[in-house]
């Protein structure tokens, strides 16, 4: 047998598979190593070592049950400026249509929320930019996704939809509001 | 030197088919099956040049500082860039991989003309009704992805469905070519590592295209009111087998490709072809459910599993990569350090690096092992709550797909396409600076977009200006990712000039050093 390795165009020459050599069964157990280190890391965070994880919190709905219960809950919080003032410890929602998001939400610094969101047409993304913060979540219509939230600095946050809805998708735009 | 010898009769109805033997390999080349290779090869160039000028248009507009298109016509060059780039491009080269690998390198034929044919043309009319369904009515601009209810007019998805159609029947003549070759003993022994990874290639195509038809016809039925809705989740859950599942057939093919080039200017191959075949068989088992890593932030699956589909599995998908990486390299360094005696690194610096084979394998070795670390951080699941439809995404796909698949694709037709014409390459030297330019555009304009995605530019937007809320500091990445844009596409440009000009006015010859020059520099 020559010491050149089989082109890979032809078939190998006979006793081909053979039991891996020294080198690529370290090479291996390296690889193996590194996904074991990497898979505990992820399980660790998520299990609640990490201080920001992806929520799974979601249940179904109808677009019309959404939009009546949105529609309730601005009704009941809705301020003189415009916008949707949340007490700390209720349910806030967000309702996501092409091209915009309503209401505008005022939150105060340093309390935990839950945020309600979904979408009443199509796929949208939901991405809270800006105070260095970039956190993105996808919304689909006739899921609700209940996110704990809890603003720690008081500013203006950018809300932008990051998934492609349609021709005037790059206008949709909103804002979290933090106040101290 | 044509000729014909007398083939064995196993099959019924098999007729002679004309053939030569390959200058370079050696190997019996039935005229058949060079032409369905060529003109498959000949539309995927077409595609390519097609998907490149929509994407340079897309990263044109991107860049705040150049801001080329209207959002209508961004939103129609950005779904042609994703239908012509990422579908029509890769899969025609992949059909014209496996034809190749199936007959030409088994001394075997196409087992049906008429299939590879019909399939063909299935796929160049789907491909037509897709993008002409697109450039025609900014309505079809709904991407690639085309997520319900978001939908197009139907031809949008019957041209997915006839495309699709094609890829099943060319996939079918695959498998029969191969049982045929096996059949009349046109080859000896195991398949070829190359032909194994086609295989490999083929079955996870198989199950790409299952999942989305799946997806699509509910989709194209939805398009005509014939049905009422389409569950969104659902779609996005299939649609996902299809997309995910047909990148790690890009993969495959992608390493294949890099074997290929191995092998034809190295005249060096892995130097243990067991690891290289297991590694094939981990890309099989392991890509499927990976495209969990696709809804890690969906409200639909629980966390449980997110983290086994799309983080876990995600890691794991590292692991065949990592081996191709490692046997690719040290088949050339053993094979060059066994003819030359080099030392540990001395064996680099013995390659030819004025050589378009040598520069297209390492820019897209290295830009691939980009795209894996970029690709490890968004399935890791609290990772991925940042780079969700970030600029994130395009960095790492563009990285994987563009950098590591295009380049090494275009690598292996700077070779394969002269054996099969009998062409010389109508200029070597452009094809090292077409390499070069497209690895370092490339280089530059990913890492500028993983920086964006860092910051939270969004993908597959017109205009990030947000009417001037928009933080800070996104404008820098993009404009850099914009140059990284120009330079790779001057040089995909050049790629499909220096194709064209081989196929029309390259130098007929079969002398092999001219249709392949070894890539080791002379001692």
């Amino acid at each position: 047998m020559s010491d050149h390795a089989d082109s890979p165009a032809a078939p190998p020459s006979p006793g081909w598979s053979r039991r891996f050599p020294r080198d690529e069964r370290i090479f291996l157990w390296l690889i193996a190593l590194s996904v074991v280190a990497m898979t505990s890391f992820t399980i660790a965070w998520v299990a609640g070592f990490g201080n920001q994880n992806a929520p799974d919190n979601t249940f179904r709905t109808t677009p019309e049950e959404f939009r009546a219960q949105v529609g309730a809950f601005t009704a009941k919080y809705l301020g003189d400026d415009g916008k949707v003032h949340v007490p700390p410890g209720t349910d806030a929602y967000l309702m996501a249509l092409r091209y915009g998001f309503s209401p505008n939400l005022v939150l105060k610094a340093g309390h935990s929320y839950q945020l309600l969101v979904s979408s009443i047409d199509v796929l949208h993304g939901f991405s809270i930019v800006g105070g260095h913060q970039n956190l993105n979540i996808e919304i689909v219509p006739e899921h609700v996704f209940r996110v704990t939230l809890k603003p720690e600095d008081p500013g203006t946050y950018l809300i932008i939809f990051n998934e492609f809805c349609g021709l005037r998708h790059h206008e949709m735009r909103g804002q979290i509001i933090v106040e101290r | 030197m044509a000729y014909v010898e007398e083939l064995p009769r196993s099959l019924p109805g098999v007729r002679e088919e004309p053939s030569r033997i390959c200058a370079v390999t050696g190997l019996k080349v039935y005229a058949g099956a060079q032409s369905l290779t060529v003109a498959n090869a000949v539309a995927a160039v077409l595609a390519l040049a097609m998907g490149g000028i929509f994407g340079t248009l897309v990263g044109l507009t991107r860049a705040p500082g150049i801001d080329a298109l209207q959002p209508n016509a961004f939103y129609v060059a950005l779904t042609g860039h994703g239908v012509a780039a990422l579908i029509l491009w890769p899969v025609f080269f992949e059909v014209a991989a496996i034809v190749f690998a199936s007959t030409i390198l088994l001394n075997a034929r196409v087992f049906s003309l008429k299939l590879g044919w019909s399939a063909f043309f299935l796929m160049v009319a789907g491909g037509i009704m897709l993008v002409v369904s697109i450039v025609t009515d900014v309505r079809n601009a709904v991407m690639f992805t085309a997520y319900p209810p978001l939908v197009a007019n139907q031809i949008f998805y019957l041209g997915y469905l006839i495309f699709a159609v094609g890829v099943v029947l060319a996939l079918v003549n695959f498998a029969l070519s191969i049982a045929a070759a096996r059949a009349e003993k046109a080859y000896a022994g195991s398949l070829p590592l190359l032909t194994y990874g086609v295989a490999a290639a083929a079955i996870l195509a198989m199950l790409s295209l299952a999942s989305g038809l799946v997806a699509l016809i509910p989709a194209w039925l939805y398009a005509n009111d014939w049905i009422g809705a389409v569950e969104p989740v659902i779609y996005r859950t299939w649609f996902w087998g299809l997309g995910h599942t047909l990148q790690y057939v890009n993969v495959v093919a992608m390493v294949v490709a890099w074997y290929g080039i191995l092998a034809l200017t190295l005249r060096a191959g892995p130097v243990n072809q067991k690891f290289s075949r297991i590694a094939f068989v981990l890309y099989i088992i392991i890509s499927l459910p990976v495209l969990g890593h696709h809804f890690l932030v969906d409200p639909s699956l629980g966390n449980e599993v997110k983290i086994v589909g799309g983080s876990i599995m995600g890691f794991l998908l590292g692991v065949p990569s990592l081996m191709h990486g490692l046997a690719i390299m040290g088949g050339a360094e053993y094979e060059i350090r066994r003819q030359w005696k080099t030392s540990l690194f001395g064996w680099l610096k013995k390659l030819r690096w004025d050589h378009a084979g040598v520069v297209a394998l390492a820019g897209s070795l290295l830009i691939f092992a980009f795209g894996g670390w970029s690709g490890t951080v968004e399935t890791t699941l609290p990772l991925n709550l940042v780079t969700h439809n970030t600029m994130n995404v395009p960095g790492h796909l563009h990285q994987t797909v563009t950098g590591g698949m295009t380049l090494a694709f275009m690598g292996f037709a700077y070779y394969l396409v002269p054996i099969l014409v009998r062409r010389r390459l109508w200029s070597h030297k452009l094809a090292v600076v077409q390499a070069y330019g497209y690895t370092a555009g490339m280089l530059i304009m990913t890492n500028a977009q993983i920086w964006a995605g860092a910051l939270g530019v969004p993908r597959r937007t017109a205009d990030i200006g947000y009417g001037g809320q928009a933080p800070g500091g996104w404008e820098l990445p993009m404009d850099i990712a914009g140059v990284g844009v120009i330079i790779s596409g001057a040089a995909g440009g050049l790629f499909i000039l220096i194709m064209v000009a081989t196929l029309l006015i390259g130098k007929r010859t079969e002398d092999p050093n001219e249709l392949v020059p070894y890539a080791v520099k002379p001692a």
